[in-house]
């Protein structure tokens, strides 16, 4: 236990991910400090019924909280471009936390958990990349926050996940069913097919759903510490929060779940190689997509001459590990590695596994 | 000041911790369950009816609406909207979603119907406001809640 702790303290490694996940709350922020200031448009928020969990002398009146909005937009301006990030993440989690505690009809949970991940992400070195500031010499830094942040969405599936297990309306699907029914049509205009809504105000189908939902949620909050499991989990619970975006109003949650998620990614940089034709116009093109793509610097990009092995291969995907994947394979790889594409992850990785050239057979 | 020591991380981690825990371990104990990362804890709805207790009958406030007479004896129009602008609790006469569950809207409703209260200083006629709110929990048969605020100054 005190070993897993001193490691825990002591662990140090590379801090893109840090620095994508802040650039993504820096963004999350700046929304949420828009939403503010569109509100303080129609009406102070004092001037009107409010529940502050502060003393009432507390609550900032107009003027000082017109101020604390302009800062919170200004602050995620910082966050985003790195320049005294860490800082402005700090500044924005402590101004929103106080004004949630200052009016407790603006509390939702995205935002507490904004504001959470943004306080515990100012105590890491996330300001070493995706910043306009000069770089440092390393990208490496002490992980100990990042991990506390792991913990803090690990807890949030936990205390939901049990809420619900507890809750018999929640077992036994009535809650999704209604939920269904209420905001069916949402989730249709949303995009989602009329004939799955249809199906899932079936009482058989909520009620199986339900606990399925419950399974994944506390699934996730195991599953993400787990090295083997990891890649499963966090594909699984990009496709949870997706379901969720399209069937309910969750303002940020979705994207600042996933943009936690870039933290589980093992803190190594450009540890795989992708090999492409630099004489075809389709290897250029997918080359081109992959720099532009890879935030969590996962592919050292390069051309190579044809060869042998090369021949015939638009791209060749070298893994950590040193073996080679190919095809289907490579593309599945690429899927695995780059953020907007890992949706697709699960699927092709099954399908490339039945191929020749997928991940079995191409290994050197 | 952003990179704590060592034996600093250990101290934060573990308040960060148990207060993270104590949080959600007592968000039942709070009427509307803040700080308990209950993601979608309900599927309720209520339907909000205003009314007021006046010394001789109790009167209804359609829309939250409602007439009364000030000091000067003058009429004079009030509305529930003008104080409460949630979008939960100022839908008066029409179902909504119970967003956070029921305990947490009535919880809010309470503190409203006191907040109106206390800032409507022109009505003499109104003792106290009154909710009737009609509650679907989960879909189930509704049931009747009714919430009143405290006593205005004796009139």
């Amino acid at each position: 236990m005190v070993g897993v702790l001193r490691r825990w303290r002591d662990e140090v490694g590379d801090t893109h991910g840090l620095a994508v996940t802040r650039v993504a709350l820096g963004v999350l922020l700046f929304s949420n400090a828009l939403r503010a200031a569109r509100e303080l448009r129609d009406g102070y928020f004092g001037d009107f019924f409010h529940w502050p969990i502060l003393p009432e002398a507390l609550v900032p009146h107009r003027n000082l909280y017109a101020l604390l909005v302009m800062a919170q937009v200004l602050l995620s301006a910082f966050v985003v471009a790195g320049h005294r990030a860490r800082g402005a993440l700090f500044a924005s989690a402590i101004v929103g936390l106080y004004i949630l505690l200052c009016d407790r009809l603006q509390f939702h949970n995205n935002r507490v958990a904004l504001f959470l991940y943004s306080l515990l992400l100012s105590l890491s070195p996330c300001d070493r990349g995706f910043s306009v500031a000069p770089a440092l010499a390393t990208g490496t830094g002490p992980l100990w926050a990042a991990r506390l942040a792991q913990f803090q969405l690990a807890f949030i599936y936990v205390a939901s996940g049990g809420s619900k297990l507890l809750d018999a309306d929640w077992r036994s699907g009535r809650v999704l069913l209604e939920r269904f029914v209420l905001f069916g049509q949402n989730a249709i205009a949303n995009g989602m097919p009329n004939s799955i809504v249809r199906w899932a105000t079936q009482p058989d189908s909520a009620s199986a759903l339900a606990k399925i939902a419950i399974a994944t949620e506390l699934g996730l909050a195991i599953g993400l510490w787990s090295r083997r499991a990891r890649i499963l989990a966090l594909w699984w619970g990009v496709w949870f929060h997706l379901a969720i975006e399209v069937s309910s109003r969750v303002e940020g949650f979705t994207w600042l779940t996933l943009a936690v998620y870039a933290l589980f990614s093992t803190p190594d940089v450009r540890a795989r190689k992708f090999y492409y034709d630099p004489f075809r116009r389709r290897s250029r093109m997918l080359a081109r997509a992959v720099t532009w793509l890879d935030w969590l610097a996962r592919f050292d990009v390069r051309p190579w001459l044809p060869d042998g092995l090369h021949k015939g291969h638009s791209i060749v995907v070298i893994r950590r590990d040193g073996t080679l994947a190919t095809g289907l394979g490579a593309v599945a790889m690429v899927t695995r590695c780059i953020p907007v594409f890992f949706p697709l992850w699960a699927p092709l990785a099954l399908a490339a596994s039945f191929t020749r050239g997928g991940d079995t057979s191409a290994r050197s | 000041m952003l990179d704590l020591r060592p034996t600093a991380r250990v101290a934060f981690a573990f308040l960060w911790v148990i207060g993270q825990a104590a949080l959600v371990l007592t968000a039942g104990l709070r009427a509307d369950h803040v700080l308990g990362f209950r993601m979608f804890p309900e599927a309720s709805t209520l339907e909000i009816h205003l009314s007021r207790v006046t010394p001789d009958v109790i009167l209804p406030a359609p829309r939250g609406e409602w007439a009364a007479r000030d000091g000067a004896g003058q009429l004079r129009h009030f509305s529930w909207r003008d104080r409460v602008r949630d979008p939960v609790l100022q839908s008066i006469d029409v179902t909504v979603f119970a967003a956070y569950g029921v305990d947490a809207q009535l919880a809010r409703l309470q503190h409203a119907l006191d907040d109106v209260a206390d800032h409507i200083d022109q009505d003499e006629d109104t003792l106290r406001l009154r909710a009737d709110v009609v509650v679907s929990k989960n879909g189930g048969d509704a049931y009747n809640a009714t919430l009143f605020s405290h006593v205005r100054r004796e009139r």
